[in-house]
This record gives C-alpha cells, structure tokens and sequence, in this order.
C-alpha cells in the first residue's frame, strides 16, 4: 500500500497497529474510506514526527484510535441524518438526564397501567433472576471466596497414592511428614491434622465432641493468631507435657456461653484432665466448623511410615511456587527407604507410590466444582428461557403499541429515541424482576443451606454479600437488554400505516411474527437441553437407587453410642452386649445388635493388608489388603444381610474371646476361590489366626456409587488394635415406625452406661438417602429448572399459535364456508405448531448432544448420550407442544363463518 | 433545482459538517487537504481526526451534498486520492446555512450588548 520507505519506524509501526484498529469500524466505512483513511493517518503521522518524534506520534496514534472508537460507535447507533444536520436538537447533559428520567417515569407509568402483562413478566423474571442468583451465592461461597486465612492460595494438601496396594487415595503418615519436614525446601512450615470426636465432661453437659488434633505448627500454617489466651507450642505436644487444648469459638460459645474467664479452667476430654490455655479465632474452621477443641499432637519420625490417615497441610515457602512444591514432593519420595530403611525402593515401585500436592481450597472443594458449575449452568439456560418468554410477552403488546409508536414517529421522533423508550420499559421491568428475584434468592438460599447434600463444602459460608447483589444488579440489567432487545426489530419498523390502520397491517403483523416465531423455537431448544439434562440425571439416580444396597434398611433404627477409648475391649464389650439385651427385651424391637461402622458410611471401619495361612505369600509379593469392620452377634439379623454359609457373629465368640471372623462374599471370592469356611487369615503381622466361620452377602460398604470392598467382620473382643469400639452404633430392627423407638434406645444406654453420650438416632433409610444427596440435590435443581422452561416453552407456543389463529380468523371462516371440515382446520394449525416445536426440539437435541457431556462426571452407569433419555425427551416436548397447539386449534376448528366475517 | 424544504431539512448543519462544505466552497479537494483547510480557517478549533473526516465525508456524499470525482489538476498530489466537490444540492444548503448564519451574525451585532463594545 502507501508504506512509503521513507516513513520512520515510528510512524510504520503507528500505521500497523492503527490499521489494526480500523477493524472496529462499520463494513460500509471501512470499505469505502478504510485506504484513504490510513494515507491521511500516515501523514498525520508523519507530520508530527517531524515535529516532536516518537512521542508526537504516540499522540496521533492514541488520538486517531479514540476518533475510530467514538466514530465506530455514532456509526452504528446514529442516523447519518442525525450526526451531520441538527435538524434534531442537540441536548445538553442535563437535559439527557432529564430525559432519560422523563423516559423511565413514562416506562414505569406504562407498566403499571398493564397489570396483567407486568405481573406475567416480573414474575417470569424474578424466577430466573432469583434461581441465578442463589445458585450463584453458592458458587460464590463455595468456589470463588478464598478461604478465610491470610494468603490462603499458599496452602496445599498431599495424596499419597499407592494403587498396587488397592489403596488410590491416602492422606498422609508421620513418616511422609517427616519426610517433608526434613528434606523439602518448598515449604515454609507443615502441620498435621487428624479430626476425631472425644468424650467432654467437667462443663454443664456432657457431651460427644469434634476435636482437631494437630501440631502446633498449624498455627504457622493458616497464620492464625487466638482470639483469647495463648497458641499451641511445640512443648505442649512433647510426651508426658501437661495436658492442654484451645476451644474453637464455637466450642467456647456452646460450652461456655463465650465466658471471659475460660482460660485456665480444666475440662475433662476422655477423662484426661485437660487446661484450656486459649480460644481459636472465630474464622477458624479447619476442616470443618464441627470442631470444637483443639488439642496438640505429636508427629515424630519414630511412628513410622505406614500408619495413613493423619492430614497434612503445609505453607508454601516464600518464592515457592505450586509445580515447583509440587515436583519437590515427587523428587522427594525414593528418599523415603532413606529415612525408613524397611520400606524398600522395590516395595514402593510395586505399590505403584506416588504423591499428589493441591491447594487447599482445590482439596475443600472436591467434586462439588463440575456439580456446581453444571447447576450453574442450568439456571442461567433458565434464564435464557425466561427472557425469551418475557420478549414474546412485549411482541404481542407491541400489536397494541403500534398506533403509539406511529404517531411519535410521525411527530418527528428518531428511532433511537423510540428505541430506548422500550428499552427504559425493558430495563425497568429488568430491575422489578431482579429485586424480587434477590428475595427469592434470599429464600432460595436459606432453602439451599437447609437441604445442601453433606457432600457439599463450606455451606457455613454460603450467603449473600455484595458480590452476589452486584452479580444480582448486572443480571438484572443483562437480562432487562437481552429481552428488550430481542423483540426490538418487531417493534421498530416505522409503521407506514400503523397511524390510519388502514388495511391489516399484514408485512408489519408477519415480520413480527417471524421474531416470535424465532424466539419460540429458542424457547423449545432450550426447554430440550434443560430436559434431556435433567433425564439423564434422572436416570442416573434411578440406577443409583436401583443399585442393592446388600442391607434391608426399612425399620432399622441407628444411634451412635459412645463408651470411649479408656476403657478396655472386654469391659466396654460387655456393656455394649448388655445394650444389645436390654434393646431386644424393649417391645416392638425385633433385633438389635452393635457395630463400628454402618453399612454406606466410610467411618468406623479399618482397612489392612492380611495374609492367609493356606496360601504363604511368594517373597516379594504385595500382601491382600481388605476392610474389617467389629459386629456384636444379630448384625447380620438385624440389618438383613444374608449369611449364605456358616454362621454368624455370636455372643459366645465375645464371651469367649474367639478369634474367629465372618467374611463377606467378594472376600471368599477374591482371596479363596469362594471357599473360605474353615480358612484362617491374620491381619498385620500378628501370628494370631483367625478362623473363617461363615460368610455373608455383599454390602455397598462406602456408598451405593463406590466398589464393593472385600470385607471381614469381627467379634467386639478382637485382638486387633485398629478395630477399636470406643464410638458404636447400637441398631435395632423393628416392624413399625424405626423412630418410635428412639427414646426406649436411649433409655437403654442411660440404664446401662449413665454418663455415656450417645449421637443423633437416624434411622438407616436416612443413612442410605445422604449417601446419594448429592446426586439428588443436582437432580432435583435441574428437574426445577427443566420443568419450568417446559411450561414456559408451551405457553408460548400455545400464545404465539392462539395469535396466529386470531388473525386468520376470517380466512378460516371463509375456508370453512367453502366447505373446509373442522378437522382439517384443526390439522393445519396443529401442524403449523409442531413444525415450530419440531425445529427446536432438533435444534435442542443437537445442543444437548454437545452440552450433555459435561453432565458425564456426575451420571452414574449412564452414558450422556443415552439413547432412552434422547427418545424420550422429543417425544414429551412434541407432545406437550401437541396439546399446547391442539387447544387453539380447536377453537379454529369451531369458527362460524358467519361470525369470523362480521369480527372484521 | 432543489426544492426549499429538500435544503431546510439539513439546516442547520452541525459544525463539522458545515465546514467540510465550506472548505469545498472553493474548488475540488481531497481528504488531507479539508482537514488542512478546516483547521487553518478554525485555527486548529476543529480538527478532523481521520475517521470522523472520512465519516462525514461518507454521510454527506450519501445525502447528496458533495460527490466524488476523478483525480483532476494537481500533479504534486498523489494520484490515488479522491478529490470531492460540492454538488449542486450541497451548495444551496451550504448557502442557506450561511444565510442563516449572517441573519444572526447581523442581528447579534444590532444588539446594545454587541454595538456597545
């Protein structure tokens, strides 16, 4: 082009990007003017070159580019009448300002005279509006506020995962600890945590309690500081150190009634004399706001490598970065057999070992992320169907509007000025649905934190701040544009007859109609993503429920008891038979028995690697590893898992201290070719055996989606140190209502143990439904939202169909004079519904093909492309557009001929 | 000849546009050469940023007031530059505007305020 060569860089580089720029400007401008345009930049340019150098030519640049912008835009939005002549008069600011007030109290007056259209659109709005923003106050809670401690992004987690051993996923040991402890530079301080529960006496109440038991070094960690007394040191966790703890504000609230002088005073946990020496700050909920003590614990490198399940969470050194913390931990791990000569390099290679590092925030959130970004996503489709539903709404008034709209045009109105009068209606109407949306929210929130899946994080946190209002006003007001905008092109076309009313007004009625033709087909494909979505999770928690749980949870009754670690296996044993005896002496009782851990729940039960006597393990071969879990006799009775050979637990092999287990049927089949009767096993490297004496049906140990895992169930008194019967669950069966039962439960466990404390009594149908909560939680949002864009898709198609037959009213009538019959009147409206439902019913299953995917993490045996799901939702969408289509059909069908020539 | 509303219909112009016509008043011209005129007549008080030229030059050739023609005269200039004259249509506007200029020019000069001074 014009690049001379003798143009300074300057002014060649200025060229490029300004060129660049000119993208922005309208096609017929660019077109025409785009080389003229840049010649007279690159003088410009040149010129001040000449005259100032670079920096003149900067401001030229930055000069020119504004002028393209600002060009670009009164291009787009001004008549090119408007922009040269000021045939309008030009106004100053406050009278724009004034006009613009003029035009929202005319929106506003408009509104309110239209009772009937305003109440249909604000509340179609506030519901889309409302939904968008509760579901957002949680995803603003639960992922994007950063955890309340200074720097949070800095703390990180480890996995260690060891898939040879069937273990995917630990947390960490006191040997990994040290090992980070000691040799990684990455991280400026490491704490770890265990949660557990402890028995609290010595206040008002006894009670069962939340602790965390974790170094000292968390306080280094999160960076906290106590809101009363003094931090844990690294003294107070030495062996043999006077006993202390800090409560969580929560605990110093609940137990205190928040008493200034609780420093100093002695509590009781798990009768250990214990001195409060502090109060935690209010913020602090690590891991979870359950706790209520803190107490320190001791992570030397003698506990050894194996023993898994204490947290680690760690600090980022300064200049640190994650990857680099992150391949620091993975460098490290070979060291291990360095610091623990026992634990082989060959051992951990077979073990498949390996470390993950995540943030904290990444660890908190877990699976919930793809959940709630997928909610999300659905309410703001609702949306979507809301606002098309409500710009439909303003074409049919627009019919009405028309002789208004002619006579301001004919007045010497601009379109832009017609323009933002409907759109100061829109924006209005925008701003009423957002604030009774954010009530909804507000309700839709409480709802949320009430019914929230306890699978989901950080649900304390969830409420509305200003984040959220501010997500509420931009909503608002996008949606207020999109739907006003949307019917625009219907309403703006300068009504040659509009004014007279002459003729029918027939170009005018149908452009509309094509608008809201295409506004109905998005309204349908949309309602066919939002459905398909919600079936296939359906589907999903079909299977789920479908899947046997191995146990018969109607009638049984769970309430957690808790005798404590002090006293020895023999003694609590029998206490907790004596329990078990009393519960089944108790009328309307039918079994009652006691175990560690229930059925669906991960907590209470062990795990370990075993071996088997009649089958001596090759040198160098990994060791089986299965669950075990402590039953007292009338488990299997009670819960209604089948014994399918031998026998079950009895109270004799208590009594007795035999040693003996019943194992579950995938252990007999995995581990001893389905014969495992008279087989004997030890776990650890104990040489007690223990004898196999019966085995029993599969029970969905962890949750109904998790692998059923080999299992052994043992008598109270085992040997095993890990099968430990501090915390019980006494369960009884009954034949009527499981809650009935309740207080004769806990008058059993006062009779017997006074001072135990027992946990809430759920009955185990509630066990098993929050184990698929978070799985119906996402159902029952999408199932919502599919359900009200369907409505909202057939009332608009049964609006713009209901239209169609209203202005052809006189031609059907002069059809049916002519000897139409009513039936075929009715199957040519009809069709002319299902062609409109039927193009966005294909439209909607291409994009639900696309956008269903998303859906696969959260689907549980159901593929997101299953074939059921994508039958049956055409078929349900075609038939309630059918019925929605049909009802003006029929009233086309029954026109009088004689009637439909005088309505004219 | 234009009819007298086809003229009023423009009036008045806006600034820029008034002075684009009028640096034209006198001949052809090209783009550069408008801006360069318009600026040494309004001493820099207007100045045509190459879009908002270009654009207008747009506007006003589309509502009939100026047209493009072939190159003409001036070897100096470079040949691929469009010269723009007024047509007849934006010359009664042009006039006009000024008329209506003068009548306002004449009677603010018969006030005491302006006489006076």
């Amino acid at each position: 082009m014009q690049q001379g060569d003798d143009a300074p860089r300057s002014v060649r580089f200025a060229l490029r990007l300004f060129q660049w720029c000119l993208r922005m400007l309208p096609e017929p401008l660019r077109r025409d003017f785009g080389v003229e345009i840049g010649a007279d930049f690159r003088e410009l340019a040149k010129g001040a070159h000449g005259r100032g150098g670079a920096l003149a030519v900067l401001l030229v640049l930055l000069r020119s580019t504004v002028d393209v912008l600002l060009r670009s835009l009164s291009e787009r939005w001004v008549s090119d009448h408007e922009s040269f002549s000021e045939a309008e008069r030009r106004l100053s600011l406050g009278e724009r300002i004034m006009l613009l007030g003029q035009e929202l109290r005319l929106a506003l007056r408009g509104i309110i005279r239209r009772p009937g259209f305003t109440t249909v659109a604000v509340l179609t709005l506030a519901l889309g509006i409302g939904a968008n923003v509760a579901i957002f106050a949680v995803v603003n809670a639960v992922l994007i506020r950063p955890l309340p401690y200074t720097a949070s992004e800095r703390i990180v987690w480890f996995n260690h995962h060891a898939p040879g051993l069937n273990l995917p996923e630990m947390e960490s040991s006191a040997g990994t600890i040290t090992l980070y402890r000691e040799l990684a530079k990455s991280y400026e301080s490491i704490a770890a945590i265990v949660v557990g529960e402890t028995n609290l006496s010595g206040t008002a109440d006894p009670a069962r309690i939340t602790v965390l038991r974790t170094t000292p070094s968390i306080f280094d960690v999160l960076r906290l500081r106590p809101e009363m007394g003094r931090r844990l040191i690294e003294s107070d966790a030495a062996r043999g150190a006077p006993r202390v703890a800090l409560l969580s504000y929560r605990g110093w609230q609940t137990h205190f009634g928040g008493a200034r002088d609780v420093i100093g005073r002695t509590i009781r946990l798990d009768d250990e004399v214990t001195e409060i020496v502090g109060v935690m700050p209010k913020h602090f909920a690590h891991p979870t706001p359950e706790i209520e003590v803190v107490v320190p614990m001791l992570v030397a490198r003698e506990d050894g490598f194996s023993a898994f399940g204490i947290g680690a969470i760690a600090r980022l050194a300064p200049g640190a970065t994650l990857e680099a913390a992150r391949a620091e931990a993975i460098r490290l791990q070979p060291r291990i057999s360095e610091l623990y000569p026992d634990v082989k390099a060959e051992f951990l290679k077979k073990a498949g070992w390996r470390v993950t590092v995540v943030s904290m925030r990444d660890r908190l959130v877990g699976d919930a992320e793809t959940a709630l970004w997928i909610v999300l996503g659905t309410v703001g489709f609702l949306l979507l169907v809301a606002c098309a539903s409500v710009a439909n709404l303003f074409l049919v008034r627009a019919e009405g509007r028309q002789r208004e709209v002619g006579i301001r045009f004919a007045l010497g109105a601009t379109r832009s000025r017609v323009a933002s009068t409907f759109l100061s209606e829109s924006l209005v109407l925008g701003i009423a649905g957002g604030a009774w949306g954010l009530l909804l929210a507000f309700l839709g929130v409480r709802a949320i934190v009430a019914a929230a899946p306890p699978q989901l994080p950080r649900v304390q946190e969830i409420s509305v701040d200003l984040r959220v209002m501010l997500f509420a006003a931009a909503v608002s007001i996008a949606a207020g544009l999109v739907f006003g905008i949307l019917p625009l092109p219907g309403q703006m076309r300068r009504p040659l007859h509009g004014l007279a009313r002459a003729g029918r007004g027939h170009t005018i009625g149908r452009d509309r109609q094509r608008v809201r033709k295409a506004l109905i087909v998005t309204q349908i494909a949309l309602a066919v993503v939002l459905i398909t979505g919600s079936g296939l999770m359906l589907r999903s928690f079909n299977r789920l429920r479908a899947v046997d749980p191995g146990i018969r949870p109607d009638g049984v009754l769970t309430l957690g008891v808790s005798i404590g670690e002090q006293i020895e296996k023999p003694r609590a044993a029998a206490a907790y038979q004596r329990m078990v005896d009393e519960m089944r002496s108790t009328p309307g009782a039918r079994y009652a028995a006691v175990t560690n851990s229930l059925p669906l729940r991960s907590d209470g039960i062990n795990g370990g690697s075993f071996f088997i006597k009649s089958k001596p393990r090759a040198e160098g071969t990994l060791p089986p590893v299965a669950m075990y879990s402590v039953v007292s006799d009338g488990f299997f009775q009670t819960m209604g898992i089948p014994i399918h050979q031998g026998r079950g637990i009895e109270r004799a092999d208590h009594e007795n201290k035999r040693s003996v287990a019943v194992v579950n049927e995938s252990f007999a089949r995995s581990f001893l070719d389905g014969k495992a009767m008279g087989e004997f096993i030890s776990f650890g490297d104990d040489s007690v055996w223990i004898e196999i004496v019966g085995v029993v049906g599969d029970v969905r140990t962890f949750g109904l989606r998790e692998e059923i895992r080999p299992t052994a169930y043992l008598p109270m008194t085992t040997h095993i140190e890990t099968a430990r019967i501090g915390l019980m669950y006494l369960v009884a069966r009954t034949d009527s209502d499981p809650i009935a039962l309740v207080p004769s439960a806990r008058a059993v466990v006062r009779r017997v143990a006074p001072a135990t404390p027992v946990t809430t009594a759920r009955t185990m149908n509630d066990v098993l439904r929050e184990s698929v909560a978070d799985t119906s939680f996402t159902t029952t949002i999408l199932l919502i939202a599919a359900l009200v864009a369907l409505a909202l898709g057939a009332i608009g198609l049964y609006g713009v169909i209901g239209y169609v037959v209203s202005q052809r009213t006189q031609e059907i009538g002069v059809r049916i004079a002519l000897g139409a019959i009513p039936s075929q009147v009715r199957t040519m409206v009809l069709r002319q519904g299902l062609v409109l439902a039927g193009v966005g019913v294909a439209l909607g299953l291409g994009a639900a093909v696309a956008l269903t995917r998303v859906l696969q993490s959260l689907l549980f045996e159901v593929d997101s492309r299953d074939p059921l799901t994508f039958a049956l939702v055409p078929a349900v969408m075609l038939t309630v557009s059918g019925i929605a289509a049909y009802l003006p059909a029929r009233r086309a069908s029954s026109v009088s001929p004689l009637e439909a020539i005088r309505a004219e | 000849m234009p009819k007298r509303d086809s003229i009023d219909r423009f009036l008045p112009l806006k600034p820029v546009a008034f002075h684009i016509l009028l640096a034209l008043a006198e001949g052809p011209r090209h783009g550069y050469a408008i801006r360069a005129a318009v600026e040494e007549l309004t001493q820099k008080g207007i100045r045509l940023w190459p879009a908002t030229l270009y654009g207008s030059v747009r506007q006003l050739t589309a509502a009939g007031l100026m047209e493009p023609i072939d190159g003409d005269g001036d070897p100096d200039d470079d040949a691929r530059r469009r010269y723009y004259q007024l047509t007849r249509l934006g010359r009664r506007v042009l006039a006009a505007d000024t008329e209506r200029l003068r009548a306002i020019v004449e009677y603010a000069r018969g006030t005491r305020a302006i006489a006076e001074t």
